[in-house]
């Protein structure tokens, strides 16, 4: 126990280490930007009024001064690091003065919803099949569904996206193709609410599926087809024991355990959004706020997002490593 | 608890906690519709090209870069000020010249030297609360903003205004810092302009930059009815009281409801108008229009056929850096014209569906009566001297040519009127003349190494053309470097996506982009032209002010802009001094016009007519300009819907 613990402490260690340097590397790479959120707004301010060049001076240094942009860049770092560790990332420049926080909180749960639920539904049916069709290899249902996933996983994803949006909303317009929840529907922990949520969020998720199901199924498929040929599953099978223990308790079991570091890792990937699902069904989430905050120089809410990101990953990764010694007993933790 | 329980436990907890999330991100604003309240015939659906609203909760439109929506219904249907500008002729019997006093009774009164401005106001107007709109609005206006740095024309307001009072209830008199004949413009919406600001709500307020104004107080004839707290819809109802408006006073707004839709990537915007969920779109692709056109057809564009597209007042052009040594030269400037092709730019960028303009003003709105039409014989006649020969580059046919071009692909939809046809393709463009090309390249000192042009330091004419990265203007400057390669200039694409950072100041060699933007509807220049002027060009590197990007300085410019400066806005000879800026930019060539910025604005008949066309040029289509408003004077119902 006194090792486990002293394993747990240093990879605290290591967790802030990789946040810290994580974290500090976003803002030097986001100050270093090209992208001036002054002459972002100022653009977008004078691209359509007819103001004076003096008045767009006039703006622009009123505009610096209010957005802190004009301070050297160690004390905007040094600014930046006494406010995280009160909680507070700063106001948002491509929403001044909103803080950056809150337009991070207010999508990162449709994130969250989306891919944590896609995620795990590919990562069940890719694993189930690739189990079943590797201790089962000559079975021709599993073989026909390999072909599937074989053909499925290299199209592009915007590709298939795009096919079920013009077949569920045009072709056969039987699903929504757009937003996260209809227009007449009241948020709140209603059924109606949830049941509009899931509705408008089966193309993008069905999308997402189509696409990851392959990656899970030719990885478990290739480890258990290993497995199926070690001692103790052939002696287990010689012994009598039921092909149904054998698959659950020997097979998978002992496959699972790199697919379960992979899940953790894609989960911890959860918060960094999918851009292109978001675009494509014009679904919220935190990929495209990302993206936003890039192209309008916002290095803050660019800064809340990846600290979220940088946080999460850091994290799985850090409780995958607690876990490995927990689930897998031939790892220790000296 | 053994391991499997606590592994399902956890992931249980896990989704439980994403939903809660989702439901706490949407509480703090619940209010939804009912669709059922919205039967199609008292409700328009419009596609508003804004992003998602990162601040969707945010109607203050009185701070600068609050992440709040603007043309989502905002500035189209709750503000107001002095005088709106169509981009197109505007209604008629509303508006004189394209110009509606909106809360002004009558034009601007300035004193002699233009030092002095004076406005009446409209009577009965009332803010949505029941509040009159009076003076005490508009000199709050500018004193709140000039005393506020963050609010939109706080430099504007402080540059310019001396004093403003009021002098009566409806009565606003300004004092101004400087004489400025054009300082009306500040309240005279193009696209938008100074919106008067709600006295009575917001002297309330002790910091204007952080209060959010939800819901706002509306001076339009439309009052919030509910958001998406995701920001991709807003829905707006009808006033009861809509005739104590400005745009009441022009007519009755059709709609109850007007519900504005964002975030609609292009091929989803398509799909919803012909599944009947969209009234009007901002803008398609041109080969989404030439789709969707010929399948439904209920959808209307600007043009009853080919090339559909509204033409916006804004010219897209080849941009010389006139502050690089490569382009100083008029020689080499007119040289790259004629070596570019019109009808190949035309079919590259927009399929043919391109209002060409040869001109340094956008062929669009009343333009083409006020100078395209009239400097047609001087065009024709217009003779350049190449150093060896003297050509006449400008050729009146091509727009006629292009619609024979693609006359066998689109058939009857291609007009067949001639007069149709230059409104539709433009009036004109240069002859591509490479032999012309040539002599003023080597007139200016280049000489030619196999087929590479060098420069008269001996160095090979090369420099790079950046564009977009996407859309029509990214396929013109792809062809318009594609055709300086082929005749010798090693001219490469560079697709940027800073490109107005990089345009500001002035981090470029060629630029394809905008210089030019105009009124539309009026034929004063002075929206783009007073910033032309070589006192506000910066040196290598500072910010340039907006448009003069191209850095050009011609003390015979500035005389014609300090002529327009010193007469009204409506003063005729404004049209006589913008043809001597035109001819001045023929003959430096500082930038090369190519085409209008044609957008493809559709509307659908299926639930509403009496859209905006070229036949019926009342206003401007494009959903995102605030002009937009008087459109909802003019639609009805349509039969049976």
């Amino acid at each position: 126990m006194h090792s486990y613990l002293w394993f747990v402490g240093k990879r605290i260690l290591q967790l802030l280490a990789v946040i810290f340097c994580g974290v500090s590397a976003t803002f030097l790479v986001t100050h270093l930007s090209p992208i001036d959120p002054v002459e972002q707004v100022l653009g977008r301010l004078s691209a359509r009024s007819n103001l004076s060049p003096e008045a767009i001076a006039s703006t622009r240094a009123a505009l610096t001064e209010l957005y802190g942009t004009g301070q050297p860049i160690v004390t905007q770092y040094f600014n930046f690091w006494m406010r995280l560790l009160r909680g507070d990332l700063g106001p948002s420049l491509l929403a001044f003065p909103t803080p950056s926080m809150e337009l991070v909180a207010r999508a990162l749960p449709w994130t969250l919803g989306l891919l944590t639920t896609s995620t795990l539904i590919t990562f069940i049916i890719g694993n189930l099949f690739g189990a079943l069709a590797g201790y089962n290899p000559d079975n021709r249902f599993f073989q026909a569904f390999g072909i599937v996933a074989i053909a499925v996983q290299p199209i592009p994803y915007y590709v298939v996206a795009f096919i079920l949006l013009v077949i569920f909303g045009f072709l056969w317009p039987v699903l929504p193709i757009s937003g996260g929840f209809a227009m007449d529907v009241r948020p709140g922990l209603t059924l109606t609410y949830i049941g509009s949520i899931l509705q408008h969020s089966i193309l993008p998720a069905l999308s997402l599926v189509l696409v990851g199901f392959g990656g899970w199924f030719l990885g478990m498929r290739a480890l258990v087809s290993n497995i199926v040929n070690d001692d103790y599953v052939t002696y287990a099978e010689l012994g009598g024991v039921s092909r149904r223990t054998i698959v659950d308790a020997y097979v998978i079991r002992n496959a699972m355990v790199p697919q379960l570091t992979a899940l953790a890792m894609a989960l911890g990937g959860v918060f960094s959004g999918t851009v292109i699902t978001e675009q494509v069904f014009n679904y919220p989430g935190i990929g495209s706020l990302l993206i936003d905050g890039v192209n309008y120089g916002d290095y803050s809410l660019v800064l809340a997002v990846s600290t979220v990101s940088i946080t999460a990953v850091a994290l799985a990764i850090f409780i995958v490593d607690l876990l490995h010694p927990l689930l897998d007993p031939r790892v220790r933790t000296e | 608890m053994d391991r499997r329980s606590f592994m399902m436990g956890t992931a249980v907890s896990a989704l439980l906690l994403a939903s809660k999330g989702l439901a706490f991100a949407q509480e703090a604003e619940g209010v939804a519709p009912d669709l059922a309240q919205f039967p199609r015939n008292e409700t328009v659906i419009v596609h508003n090209p804004e992003g998602i609203i990162r601040n969707p909760g945010w109607f203050n439109p009185w701070v600068v870069g609050a992440g709040n929506g603007t043309s989502n219904g905002l500035h189209q249907l709750t503000t107001d000020t002095l005088w709106l500008i169509d981009p197109d002729a505007g209604v008629a019997g509303a508006s004189e010249n394209a110009i509606y006093n909106s809360l002004a009774d009558d034009l601007w009164q300035y004193n002699e030297d233009f030092t002095e401005m004076t406005v009446k106001l409209k009577q009965g107007i009332t803010w949505s609360d029941g509040v009159d709109f009076t003076a005490d609005d508009v000199v709050y206006t500018v004193e709140k903003q000039k005393a506020t740095p963050g609010t939109p024309f706080n430099g504007a307001f402080t540059a310019q205004v001396a004093s403003v009072e009021a002098t009566d209830p409806y009565t606003v008199h300004f004092k101004l810092n400087a004489s400025n004949s054009r300082f009306h413009t500040l309240f005279s919406v193009r696209w938008t302009g100074a919106w008067i600001m709600p006295k009575h709500v917001f002297e309330k307020v002790e910091d204007i930059l952080s209060f959010d104004n939800n819901p706002p107080v509306s001076l339009g004839p439309y009052t919030l009815h509910s958001f998406d707290p995701n920001g991709t819809w807003y829905i707006w109802e009808k006033r009861a009281d809509w005739e104590k408006t400005a745009l009441g006073m022009v007519g009755e707004p059709k709609p109850r409801f007007i519900i504005y839709r964002n975030n609609m990537s292009p091929d989803n915007r398509l799909i919803e108008m012909r599944n009947g969920n969209l009234d009007m779109v901002h803008d398609l692709t041109p080969e989404a229009t030439f789709s969707v056109v010929a399948q439904d057809p209920q959808i209307k564009g600007w043009f009853p056929g080919f090339p559909y597209a509204h033409p916006d007042p804004t010219l897209v052009m080849a941009i010389f850096n006139h502050q690089n040594p490569k382009f100083q030269d008029k020689r080499v400037r007119w040289a790259l014209t004629l070596m570019l092709d019109a009808r190949a730019m035309s079919m590259a960028s927009y399929r043919g569906a391109a209002t060409l303009s040869a001109i340094s003003v956008p062929p669009t709105g009343t333009h083409p009566r006020d100078y395209h039409g009239p400097l047609q014989e001087f065009l024709t006649n217009y003779e350049i001297d190449t150093g060896t020969s003297k050509v006449k580059p400008y050729d009146p046919d091509i727009g006629l040519q292009i619609a024979e071009m693609v006359r066998p692909q689109f058939g009857e939809a291609v007009p067949s009127d001639e007069t149709a046809i230059r409104n539709a393709f433009g009036y004109g463009w240069w002859k591509q003349n490479i032999p012309a090309a040539e002599e003023l390249l080597t007139a200016a000192g280049f000489t030619k190494n196999g087929n590479q042009w060098m420069q008269p330091d001996g160095q090979p004419f090369t420099f790079s053309v950046m564009v977009p990265t996407d859309g029509v203007v990214n396929r013109l400057g792809s062809i318009i470097a594609q055709t300086w390669a082929q005749n010798g200039v090693q001219a490469e694409v560079e697709a940027a996506s800073d490109t107005w950072d990089r345009q500001r100041v002035g981090n470029y060699e060629v630029n394809i982009a905008w210089a030019v933007e105009t009124w539309g509807g009026h034929p004063d220049l002075s929206f783009f032209l007073d910033s032309y002027h070589s006192a506000y060009v910066v040196e290598p590197g500072a910010s340039q002010p907006d448009r003069n990007w191209m850095r050009w300085k011609d003390p015979r410019l500035d005389e014609i802009i300090e002529k327009i400066r010193g007469i009204d806005f409506n003063d005729p000879k404004g049209i006589e001094y913008g043809t001597d800026f035109v001819k001045l930019h023929l003959e430096e060539m500082p930038n090369i016009p190519i085409m209008a910025y044609n957008v493809f604005s559709l509307q659908s008949t299926r639930y509403w007519t009496g859209w905006p066309n070229a036949e019926n040029n009342y206003a401007n289509p494009v959903t995102n300009w605030s002009n937009g408003r008087y459109i909802f004077t003019q639609i009805t119902p349509a039969a049976g819907a």
